[in-house]
């Protein structure tokens, strides 16, 4: 086997983590502290990418493309503060199993909402001029820019979403909500519009892990349907509602999925699923410390 | 999802019954569509149902069949196979139907063929692939219109079979369909062309998204042409992987309807160029009379350029009219001998549809993408039409499949 293809397709890999990092790390952390295990999250990554497509359309251009980035996220935030307010808010003391059916018949409407205001049709959208092409790396393997541009931003999301819940106040009584609500409460906190924000900041991840990913697929219904499986995978074996567990296991499952293409290309999709039994005979826990 | 099953029939059930029957007149023909009408196959089906509804506007205004107009109703079956057999089941005993019509899923037209065999009710299957449809399963009252993949894989392997070509690399999804079309190519062009050899093979599951991976164990290997066997949505998220990595420009490579419009509208001008492709239809090409009528009337009808489907749409709607006219009554056992061998005029030319299959011959186009200034969207260039006959499987080796 040719070094430089592994090396290239361990590149390719981590490009693909970083979107299933930004999605599940936002999934990890609705589990984390609101203990809402959000079937809708799937949902919210296809509506991230359906508004990425209608912002690029009417705003054309590369500008447009800039934009629906960061346009498309708070959109899908703004779709999920209205849930949470209108609906979320009033069952965090039910039953986990309410929660689950709740998000699973939302994730369900959304699907169909998503096929009235777009259609059935594919939706593409453009990569920006200055991330076309490919770089030539190590003798003729190409990396697409676009691939070279997320790795780029995984990092940056990864120190940002550390930094929200480390160092700010906010992420702090997050955090603290998430162990002890009753107490947090006593404080004199508002937890109920803590939980909201912290869903809202989850949300707006799923979001733009779709706006991202949109330019490198085509835009179509049923693209939640994979990505959510996989997300809850990945939060699972990194631990539930841990942060650096969802980075782990994203880095796990994006790895073993390019490198079993290259090296065990019949049984390559199965390899991110072998991955994930061993883990969990291992540590049943998953792998970083849950806060569950 | 069971539940949003069992609530739908319960209110199909109660708008049945509440409306009055309507094939009391008995003086039109009844034609009951059953097609996914929901999902990424709509990019298909839509199409079919505005090119049969076109021409049956066309026919009815010039005065019906015989006295008798064509009258339709669809059903959709959400890709369902179990949903789609229930729904021709109730079109013909509730709305009586007199002919069937769909489906894109070939797994529901398989068991709507079986229906049709058993309720002596023809079937005309528009859009799906299997060629066990007309092959192997085929019978007296089921046809096909569009090409099956055991068609499009020797009109492929013909093409390819003039290349300069030989190692090949074979990719596809992990299902019925990718497995045929690559098989059918596979299998003929080692027929064709003994010197081309197959340095590896890709399979990837069905809905896969992220096609760079694969591009670079491709790339790694370095064949010299790739034969890509994907539908839908993947069509286009290959092609958008294959430009991205520069695959396109390194190595050639084919899809089955490649440059058909559905696939390469949606990209705009970032498709890549230099796709090959086969295809039974585009709105441009051929550059007949009869073809710019047909698309001038569809634009006019549905403000958009008719693709693949609307010629299959429309074809089914003219040979039901024209086979009813040439066995000069309204008997189904005499509609079906009439239609066996009849010719009809279309916007692609002069139509056979076969009398020992009961396949209809379409000519097939080879080409590869282009960018043509004027266009918002890459179009096919260097266009090859491969005729039905050197194309479609022998009425022998047919007979030979049924016989098995």
């Amino acid at each position: 086997m040719d070094i430089y293809a592994i090396l290239s397709q361990i590149l390719v890999g981590l490009s693909r983590t970083v979107i299933l990092f930004i999605v599940s790390s936002g999934l990890s952390l609705i589990l984390g502290v609101l203990r809402i295990p959000n079937v809708a999250h799937g949902s919210l990554y296809m509506i991230g990418a359906y508004a990425a497509y209608s912002i690029c359309r009417y705003l054309g251009g590369d500008s447009g493309f800039w934009l629906a980035i960061f346009g498309a996220p708070l959109f899908v935030a703004l779709i999920s503060f209205i849930a949470e307010r209108s609906l979320f808010q009033f069952l965090y003391e039910r039953e986990h199993l309410m929660l689950l059916l709740l998000t699973f018949g939302i994730s369900l409407i959304f699907g169909d909402l998503v096929k009235m205001v777009w259609g059935g049709e594919y939706k593409t959208v453009p990569i920006p001029k200055v991330l076309q092409g490919y770089v030539t790396l190590f003798k003729n393997l190409n990396l697409p820019l676009y691939n070279a541009f997320l790795l780029l931003v995984g990092p940056v999301v990864a120190v940002l979403l550390w930094l929200f819940v480390n160092k700010t106040k906010m992420g702090k009584i997050a955090r603290a909500s998430a162990v002890d609500r009753e107490m947090v409460g006593a404080c004199g906190i508002n937890v109920s519009w803590v939980f909201g924000l912290t869903f809202v900041v989850g949300c707006f991840l799923a979001g733009l892990g779709g706006a991202l990913v949109a330019p490198t697929i085509s835009v179509t219904l049923g693209m939640d349907h994979s990505l959510i499986m996989e997300s809850f995978l990945i939060v699972i074996i990194g631990g539930l509602g841990n942060i650096w567990g969802a980075l782990l296991g994203a880095l796990i499952f994006g790895l073993t999925q390019s490198l079993g293409i290259l090296i065990w290309p019949k049984f390559g999709i199965v390899l991110p699923y072998a991955a994930v039994v061993l883990v969990l005979l291992f540590k049943p826990k998953g792998l970083l410390k849950s806060t569950w | 999802m069971k539940k949003k099953v069992v609530l739908f029939f319960v209110f199909a059930f109660g708008i049945l019954t509440l409306l009055p029957s309507q094939s009391l007149s008995q003086k039109t023909i009844k034609v009951g569509i059953v097609d996914t009408y929901t999902g990424p196959p709509t990019t298909f089906t839509f199409d079919v149902r505005d090119g049969f509804d076109l021409a049956v506007r066309e026919i009815n205004k010039a005065g019906g069949v015989m006295g008798r107009t064509i009258e339709y109703t669809t059903r959709d079956e959400k890709f369902k196979p179990d949903v789609g057999l229930a729904m021709a089941k109730e079109l013909l005993m509730k709305e009586k139907v007199d002919i069937l019509m769909g489906t894109i899923n070939s797994a529901t037209a398989l068991a709507i063929s079986d229906l049709a065999k058993k309720e002596k009710v023809p079937f005309f299957v528009t859009f799906a692939k299997s060629e066990k449809i007309t092959g192997e399963q085929g019978h007296r009252y089921v046809f096909g219109i569009s090409e099956n993949t055991e068609m499009a894989g020797r009109a492929a392997a013909f093409a390819l079979s003039k290349m300069p070509y030989t190692k090949y690399w074979i990719a596809g999804d992990d299902y019925e369909y990718g497995h045929s079309i690559a098989n059918a190519v596979w299998r003929h062009l080692t027929k064709l062309n003994p010197k081309v050899t197959k340095i590896g093979e890709t399979w990837w599951k069905v809905g896969e998204a992220d096609f760079t991976p694969y591009i670079t164990q491709i790339l790694a290997a370095k064949p010299d042409f790739i034969i890509v066997a994907t539908g839908g949505a993947a069509m286009v998220n290959f092609q958008r992987a294959a430009k991205a990595t520069g695959l396109a420009e390194k190595i050639p490579f084919y899809q089955h309807t490649a440059i058909e419009h559905s696939v390469l509208m949606p990209q705009g001008l970032d498709a890549p160029e230099g796709v090959y492709g086969t295809c039974n239809y585009f709105f441009y090409y051929p550059d007949t009379k009869e073809n710019r009528a047909f698309v001038d009337q569809f634009r006019k009808a549905y403000n958009r350029y008719p693709k693949i489907g609307a010629l299959y749409g429309y074809v089914t709607a003219k040979l039901i009219a024209e086979g009813f006219k040439k066995a000069k009554s309204f008997d189904i056992e005499k509609f079906i001998d009439a239609v066996e061998g009849m010719v009809i005029d279309s916007p692609v030319g002069k139509l056979e549809l076969r009398k020992c299959d009961h396949q209809l011959a379409l000519p097939m186009y080879f080409g590869r993408t282009k960018k043509v200034g004027g266009w918002e969207f890459l179009i096919a260039t260097d266009i090859q039409t491969i005729p039905s006959k050197d194309y479609m499987p022998s009425c022998e080796e047919i007979l030979r499949l049924r016989r098995k």
